[in-house]
């Protein structure tokens, strides 16, 4: 098992209720992830997943509950917090108009990367999502696959020591999604943390070393994913786990 | 600097979307040039310059030409007499008024002078015998475009006036001069018979009647606030910084849409997870959208120096402070960009802030004296004019460039100008503190 020092974000009955809302969107969460593992977050459309991490990312108030990341809270001591970790989020954010390289010099300042390294950064953040063919194009000319990958590299820039990446291959053909996978792998090979959310249970069992699943803002079961089919028993994969623990109904977003 | 970065790639944003661009540095322009031209003749004529009207004498007599001299000579009217070259009658005077060639025609009737003259004797003879008598009157006939407003109008009714009071003033005298002496006679010898004596009319002392003419009272025109309205602006004078206030306020629509866009799309949400301070994000768009408005002022100051001027326009004089003039346009574009910013962050959506940021400015741009000038306007109208930051951009432009003024007398609009920038700026960053802060 892991020792506490290994612990590198961990959260402790987080609680977020948007304001207007009846119930809250994230209710209880506790988890805590390892230092250089990859973390699943789980759970069908509405769980409260981008609600978890946008709290871990300074950008949402927890109306309770408290988030530490590498010793830092994530509410009281956010500025510290925010030069140390990586977003992709759930939409493409990038200036359309821009072309892919100046969408990466941009961010790459604003993530404050020495200007003496700005340049081999962005070329190492092409490479990886192998988009350094197309860099000088605009980002509105791209496929969906690449923009994802795109969203991707921007991320990565600045060498954070935990990436949080919300449903990154939503909506993508196969290849750009595979590619991405692959490059997770071998961020954490590099030794980064990956938080990661998804839907996808394939692409979990695949990638991540421990996942939680949620649902109803609530975590309804958490552990490795290979741990967890086993103890489930009459499941083959984490998918029929997931729809068991879940339910078949639709989950369609009102939001 | 990080600011820097920021203002970069506004600057680059911007750069892509040349659409805008063209409706910021042409829409003003555009604006300036149509309405300067229509303004031009409405400004001469309120403006103090001459007006034009055509001049037809049908008079054989010298008063005629004597009244023709007097309305020369009062300035406030030029005349015209003759139309490609030929001597124009009643009929000619009013088709051109009619076809809208001319705003004005004077038509002096025939037989003023024996008319006036006789009249004049009639008056003057009867007030001498204390006899009521009703002097026959004669006519000038003032033919008017309909088009012509009303302030217009009698301003010229006015210096016509002017001109019969003084003509009817100098004949009586003249009767008066002739035929005081013949009354006198007449009367003496009425009294006493063949005993009067007959070269009385000699030693009488003369009188003369230069004096008719010698204006003893002057209006000294003085308004209320001296220095506001003493000399007005050329029409050129007005329209440019007017039209150039609104063109530079519409970079409320680019700016607030650029921070609108971001929050749609995400970008703003990276950014704050980014250690990049709210500052230099909300900073950087405010400079970079400052830089447009300097270069839009920039271009607008050559129109009026050298485009407008083609189209027959007065060339536009800068007065003679372009320090304070630059510190004008400085400070009116940091209260546009302020406002931008703040639209920006209040508006819920694009359209939200477009509807919202246009109709604002136009509202701001009218109380302000963009439209129609403030001196024009009524008196409670002028009051509120003060609330506009248009309205007072164009005050500090129209005192640099028609009152001379300096740096210190625009101080008070510079510093409202300034206020209201720091006023929407605090409100905006306070408010995207919040939003930063994820509340
Ligand atoms: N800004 C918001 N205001 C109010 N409710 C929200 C907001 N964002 C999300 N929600 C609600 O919170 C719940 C969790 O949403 P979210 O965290 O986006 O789920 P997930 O990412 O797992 O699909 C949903 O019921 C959603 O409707
Ligand atoms: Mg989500």
């Amino acid at each position: 098992m892991r020792s506490d020092n290994d612990i590198i974000l961990s959260t402790d009955h987080l609680v977020k209720t948007y304001r207007g809302a009846t119930s809250p969107a994230v209710d209880g969460v506790t988890l805590s992830v390892g230092k250089g593992s990859i973390f699943g977050l789980l759970g069908p459309n509405g769980a409260g997943k981008t609600t978890t991490i946008s709290i871990l990312c300074t950008l949402l108030q927890p109306s309770a509950g408290k988030a530490t990341l590498l010793g830092h809270d994530v509410v009281r001591d956010a500025a510290a917090v925010r030069g140390k970790i990586g977003l992709v989020p759930q939409d493409i954010a990038l200036y359309g108009s821009l072309t892919a390289r100046e969408n990466l010099y941009y961010f790459a300042r604003m993530l404050r990367v020495p200007k003496s390294l700005i340049e081999s950064r962005i070329n190492e953040s092409l490479q990886l999502v192998e988009l350094t063919e197309c860099a000088d194009q605009r980002v509105s000319t791209f496929s969906g696959g690449m923009k994802r990958r795109c969203n991707l590299a921007v991320a990565i820039l600045h060498h954070p020591e935990i990436l949080f990446l919300d449903e990154p291959t939503v909506g993508i053909d196969t290849q750009s999604r595979n590619l991405i996978l692959e490059r997770l792998t071998e961020l954490k090979q590099q030794g980064m943390t990956l938080v990661y959310t998804t839907h996808y249970m394939e692409e979990a069992q695949q990638i991540c070393d421990d996942v939680v699943i949620i649902d109803g803002g609530r975590v309804i079961a958490s552990g490795e994913p290979r741990q967890l089919v086993a103890e489930a028993g009459g499941c083959d994969n984490l998918e029929e786990l997931f729809l068991v623990l879940t339910g078949k109904q639709l989950r369609d977003r009102t939001e | 600097m990080l600011l820097l970065a920021n203002i970069k790639k506004e600057l680059l944003l911007l750069s892509r979307d040349r659409v805008s661009l063209l409706v910021l540095f042409v829409m003003p322009m555009v604006l300036v040039l149509i309405l300067s031209l229509i303004q031009d003749d409405l400004f001469r004529a309120t403006g103090g310059a001459a007006t034009t009207a055509l001049f037809v004498n049908l008079d054989e007599g010298e008063l005629g030409h004597e009244f023709e001299k007097s309305l020369q000579d009062n300035g406030a009217l030029e005349l015209v007499k003759s139309l490609s070259g030929k001597e124009i009658d009643s009929a000619a005077a009013r088709k051109s008024v009619f076809n809208g060639e001319y705003q004005f025609a004077i038509i002096v009737p025939a037989g003023f002078s024996a008319t006036i003259n006789q009249s004049a004797e009639d008056a003057v003879r009867g007030a001498l015998r204390d006899e009521k008598v009703i002097p026959r009157s004669s006519r000038i006939t003032v033919i008017f475009d309909p088009a012509v407003r009303g302030v217009y109008r009698s301003a010229v009714l006015n210096a016509l006036q002017l001109g019969v009071v003084g003509l009817e003033l100098s004949r009586k005298g003249a009767v008066f001069e002739k035929l005081l002496p013949e009354e006198l006679q007449r009367n003496i010898e009425a009294q006493m018979g063949s005993y009067a004596p007959t070269d009385l009319a000699d030693q009488l002392p003369r009188i003369s009647f230069d004096w008719t003419n010698q204006s003893l009272i002057s209006l000294d025109e003085e308004l209320a606030s001296p220095k506001k309205y003493a000399t007005l602006p050329t029409s050129v004078q007005q329209n440019v910084p007017a039209w150039t206030l609104f063109g530079m306020f519409f970079i409320v629509i680019p700016l607030a849409g650029t921070l609108i866009r971001e929050r749609q799309e995400g970008t703003l949400t990276r950014l704050m997870t980014m250690p990049v301070s709210n500052g230099s994000l909300l900073l950087g768009k405010v400079s970079a959208h400052l830089l447009i408005c300097l270069i839009q002022f920039g271009l607008m100051i050559m129109v009026g120096r050298f485009i407008l001027p083609l189209f027959g326009t007065p060339v536009l004089e800068l007065g003679s402070d372009p320090l304070a003039l630059l510190l004008v346009a400085v400070s009116a574009a940091l209260a546009a960009c302020g406002f931008g910013i703040l639209v920006g962050v209040v508006a819920r959506s694009y359209d939200q802030a477009a509807i919202f940021g246009s109709v604002s400015i136009v509202i701001a741009g009218a109380l302000g004296g963009v439209m129609v000038p403030v001196y024009v306007m009524p008196r409670f109208m002028q009051k509120i004019s003060v609330l506009s930051p248009l309205g007072w951009g164009l005050d500090a432009f129209l005192d640099i460039f028609v009152r001379d003024g300096r740096i210190s007398s625009v101080l008070p609009q510079v510093a409202a100008l300034w206020t209201f920038f720091l006023v929407c700026l605090a409100v905006a960053l306070i408010v995207f503190r919040r939003w930063r802060q994820g509340y």
